[in-house]
């Protein structure tokens, strides 16, 4: 124990270091380049067509992490837990290739983290989780997350924080278009089709893409009598589609219209663990998702409607009766926002959900279960260089109404330089940041209804979490800069629901048992160049997570006070990429730290480290063609490890894309 | 240029450091001697399915000392495999039924070096053993949702190969040897097979009651079958209905259709008898609790040996010394109690996930 605290502290040490040291020179503050305010923002509305202000203008002083788009077009073929374990430090429970792979932002659970796809939460509601291999990279051209709570702004599950995929239309006029052709190690195949067009009132753009993949590699096992070596069985990704179209229509000068589906289709054979034999299990994962939105932009206020249909189906086989479900979801939002004075603006809103199910656990009848909300948001910025907001969330559940979620955030700007003495033409600005949110969790579908155990009582979740932190920022001319954050949080989840046996019957029954707290630090920096035709850039994150529970039941046995299973104290990543001329050279590192394996702090899978790379050539060719060819190396130095115990990861694989593009 | 790296480096270089700091933070395992014989007790723990985490430990009485993993140790680190189901002792070895990976691992006591593997077999739940070269496991057919009529396998420990397979009934279960017949309780059934131990043949089948599971054989040569009902699942608390009735039965193999019936009252199911090893007092498990019963006794007891609920219990023959295993999660570490005869505590220690049963040896 003593140990592992003068890691941390440590490791503390290092990381503050350099901020402190920034913290020391400051000069006069002014507005930093990058965050502009509502007030400042308004004028801009006015100059382009239609402009929505985007729920994260809300979110003032938590942190939030957006994919670059350039990193995002790397990844094109894989699919979101792919990109996030190569680019981010953020946590992942993973199951092997192409199976289950889930969220733990912060240390929670993968219950804690809401997904939302153009403003509306996908999380399927019976197992209230994404999973994250199931959503292709390239169905969406922004992918931004936002640890910590924000359950006032994005609802049930946004407790550990939030990930938010958004196709947002492309008013660049012409057509545009890629298509590309994936093939890799361990039987990869693949394909993916882009196409964007736009005229004065109409965007259009569809993705699709297609994936398989044997994961057919060998791994050894450690027998009695020696190490043997084996073939993965039954863990092919048989198929995987996606199809993404967008369309949005302008409606007059104020007036959009957008229509956007997402179906994905994925056939998979579930790995269920190399010590179990002769499992022949399959899943099927099927969603169709339709939103219809429309919204009005003026110069004072604006409001938006959106109307969203989506049917996920879920069928398990495993040799005996097939587990099915199909869960119909609808979901209606309204929101209107207004300014106040020069320096705010107000936002209420509400928004309806209806879920009907025909779940084979639950019954052979269909489940019905309505959720509604309402919520403000409040932005202000009494000065340019300070911005608050205040929210506040109140949720109507089946069995009452769900904890009141306020969340406060503030953002100051401290240090905002002009050109400086120290170090030439250089501008810095170092803004402060804190937040404090309360954020709840819906009883999902099969914890109230699963049949035997399913119980209606269940209250909601409830946490409360609160972050501050700094942002510095130190651009050398407009080519050069150097962005850091730290952040430190600390995250109370009450009632936290566990299954568990009852002793007299040994069903299993979901209740509100613990209290569970999480705490860390967050660091990242990174590093900006662009000089000739050469562009690039280091990235470098760290976080460090502290998850226990701190109190439970009496029956709730799980010791109190030890790190939860499968959230490593320390994750890192280092990547880098650099673009010149046609070519570009990307490497990326990946440290996961040691991570206990059950409640009880004993059995770990000890700290992976993992190398990747990618080379790609782009070649123009006439009439606005290019031709790319990449390169990907994964577990270049061909680790042997674990993802999850019994399910060994794939050992060092390449993969070639080949992307034809015109515009 | 050059500034830009040296701040680059100042900022990069407390991170590399870090990084490596960060490797060395793994815990290390620890590991006991192997213990004594005849003072040593088997620990039996299942392991989250999937996980591949199953376990035998070694419990030294004499010096309470406990070995988490006597297979791994003694085995350079293998794994034991996933859902360790049961466990025979014959003639120095040890036959540990690996549920989930469909395989025995066969061990030299006491040292748990391993002897062999018996694969080839489908869901194996129990052994028995009649002598150093003749065993015989129980396997259930079929998926969970549709189970089919199940085997006992008849094995040649000389060789560790299955020599044949006499069909049984539904879900086979804790099987007795007596009296050159082997007795099979076909859980899922209202059967107990009998198999010839000299044809290696079916020879007959006893009706008993719904949910034979396990079996013991007291003093006065009667055989025990512990039938647990059947249930059916609904939505509502406590989630689970007793279709039928569990029931303790017993009969004497010279007249197996003469028997008697004790009837538990239809509120949940019993399980897991065992016998002390004077053989006159039968235990098992019955809504959330232990309880005893002498094998004269014409009516079931109503108030509990102990008043707990256990994964896993049985009765030390070399000191009547009680040992129940608790699984509270299967997501953490589970213990064992030791138990004066009396039903006292006496110490609990920790094992791996799922204790189910125990060994002495």
């Amino acid at each position: 124990m003593r140990y592992y605290l003068s890691c941390c502290a440590l490791l503390l040490c290092s990381l503050w270091g350099p901020a402190a040291v920034w913290a020391q020179q400051l000069p006069t503050p002014a507005s930093p380049p990058d965050s502009v305010p509502i007030s400042r923002r308004r004028h801009r509305l006015a100059e382009v067509q239609v402009r929505a202000v985007g729920p994260e203008r809300f979110a003032v002083g938590s942190r939030r992490v957006e994919l670059d788009s350039a990193v995002l077009a790397q990844y094109r073929g894989a699919n979101l837990a792919d990109v996030l374990q190569a680019r981010t430090p953020l946590i992942l429970k993973n199951y092997d290739p192409g199976q289950l792979a889930t969220i733990a932002l912060r240390g929670t659970s993968a219950q804690h983290t809401a997904v939302l796809w153009n403003g509306l939460n996908i999380m399927l509601p019976t197992l209230g989780q994404n999973d994250f291999a199931l959503l292709p990279v390239g169905a969406t051209t922004r992918v931004a997350v936002q640890p910590g709570p924000a359950a006032a702004l994005y609802g049930s599950g946004a407790v550990g924080g939030a990930v938010l995929l958004n196709s947002d239309p492309d008013w660049r006029p012409g057509f545009r278009g890629s298509v590309q052709a994936d093939a890799g190690s361990f039987g990869l195949a693949g394909g993916s089709v882009e196409a964007r067009t736009a005229t004065a009132v109409v965007a259009v753009r569809v993705a699709a893409s297609y994936r398989e993949a044997q994961n057919d590699y060998t791994y050894l096992l450690r027998e009695a009598r020696g190490p043997v070596r084996y073939t993965l069985q039954n863990a092919a990704l048989r198929h995987q589609w996606s199809i993404s179209p967008d369309v949005a229509w302008r409606v007059g000068p104020a007036g959009e219209l957008t229509a956007a589906a997402w179906l994905t289709d994925v056939d998979r054979e579930i790995q269920s663990g190399v010590n179990v034999v002769g499992s022949q299990a399959r899943e099927r994962d099927q969603s169709r998702r339709l939103v219809l939105g429309y919204r009005h932009v003026a110069a004072r206020r604006q409001w938006a409607v959106r109307g969203a249909w989506f049917d996920d189906v879920l069928n398990y086989q495993d040799g005996g009766t097939p587990g099915t479900s199909r869960v119909r979801t609808t979901q209606a939002q309204a929101e209107h926002t207004a300014a106040l004075g020069a320096r705010g603006s107000l936002r209420l809103g509400a928004e309806a959900q209806h879920f009907a199910a025909l779940v084979s656990g639950y019954g052979p009848e269909a489940v019905a279960e309505n959720r509604a909300a309402a919520f403000a948001l409040l932005r202000y910025d009494p000065r340019p260089a300070l911005r608050l907001s205040a929210n506040l969330r109140q949720a109507f559940l089946p069995a009452g109404p769900a904890p009141l979620t306020p969340t406060v955030g503030l953002e100051w700007d401290l240090v905002a330089s002009a050109p400086d003495s120290l170090i030439r033409r250089a501008t810095q600005a170092l803004t402060a940041k804190a937040s404090a949110a309360r954020s709840y969790r819906a009883p999902t579908l099969n914890e109230r209804y699963w049949v035997p155990g399913g119980n209606p009582a269940l209250r909601p979740e409830s946490g409360f979490g609160y972050e501050a932190g700094l942002r510095h920022r130190l651009a050398w001319s407009r080519s050069t800069t150097l962005e850091t954050e730290v952040t430190a949080f600390r995250q109370d989840v009450d009632d936290w629901v566990q299954w568990l046996p009852s002793a007299s019957t040994g069903i299993w029954t979901p209740q509100n048992l613990r209290q569970v707290r999480s705490q860390g630090v967050e660091a990242s920096t990174a590093l900006q160049l662009r000089r000739g035709r050469y562009a690039g850039g280091v990235q470098l994150a760290y976080h460090f997570t502290d998850t226990r529970k701190t109190q439970g039941s009496a029956a709730d046995s799980d010791p109190v006070g030890v790190q939860l299973a499968y959230v490593p104290r320390h994750q890192a990543s280092f990547s880098t990429d650099h673009h010149w001329r046609g070519w570009l050279l990307s490497g990326t590192f990946g440290f996961t730290g040691f991570r206990y394996i059950n409640a009880s702090g004993t059995d770990f899978l000890p700290a992976t480290g993992l190398l990747g790379a990618t080379l790609g050539r782009t070649v123009h060719g006439p009439a606005g063609t290019s031709l790319l060819v990449l390169v990907q190396a994964s577990n270049l130095l061909n680790q042997a490890y674990y993802s999850y115990p019994g399910r060994p990861a794939p050992p060092r694989g390449f993969s070639t894309s080949l992307r034809l593009g015109w515009r | 240029m050059l500034q830009h790296f040296l701040i680059m480096k100042k900022q990069f270089a407390p991170f590399i450091a870090a990084l490596a700091l960060l490797a060395a933070c793994s815990p290390s395992g620890e590991e006991t001697p192997v213990p004594n014989p005849t003072t040593g007790v088997f620990v039996l723990s299942e392991g989250q399915f999937g996980v591949g985490d199953g376990a035998v430990s070694v419990f030294d009485k004499a010096t309470k000392s406990l070995t988490p993993d006597a297979f791994g140790s003694a085995n350079g680190g293998a794994a034991l495999g996933d859902v360790v189901q049961s466990m025979g002792v014959q003639s120095g070895r040890g036959y540990i039924v690996v549920n989930a990976s469909n395989k025995i691992e066969v061990v030299s006591l006491p040292d748990f070096k391993t002897a062999g593997t018996i694969s080839g077999l489908t869901q194996p739940r129990y052994f028995t053993s009649t002598s150093a070269t003749r065993g015989y496991v129980t396997e259930w057919r079929g998926p969970y949702t549709g189970y089919l009529p199940g085997v006992l396998s008849i094995l040649n420990l000389s060789t560790n190969t299955v020599t044949s397979r006499v069909p049984v009934g539904r879900n086979p279960e804790q099987l007795l040897a007596l009296g050159g017949k082997i007795y099979v309780p076909n859980s899922l059934d209202n059967t107990v097979s009998v198999i010839d131990e000299g044809t290696g043949a079916l020879a007959s089948t006893i009706t008993v009651a719904d949910g034979p599971s396990s079996m013991v054989d007291d003093k006065d040569g009667n055989i025990w079958v512990l039938c647990t009902g059947f249930v059916s699942y609904i939505a509502v608390p406590p989630y689970v209905v007793q279709t039928s009735a569990g029931t303790l039965v017993r009969f004497n193999p010279g007249s197996p259709n003469t028997q008697l019936k004790l009837t538990f009252p239809a509120t949940a199911s019993p399980g897991k008898l065992r016998i002390n090893p004077a053989k006159d007092q039968l235990y098992y498990s019955f809504r959330g609790a232990e309880y005893q019963v002498g094998v004269s006794a014409t009516a079931l007891p109503t108030t509990p040996f102990i008043r707990r609920s256990f994964s896993g219990f049985a009765i030390d023959p070399r000191d009547n010394t009680v040992f129940a295993g608790i699984s509270p999660s299967y997501n953490s570490n589970g213990r064992f109690i030791r138990y004066q005869a009396t039903g006292a505590a006496i110490d609990s220690f920790t094992v791996k996930i799922g204790p189910n049963g125990f060994i002495f040896y």
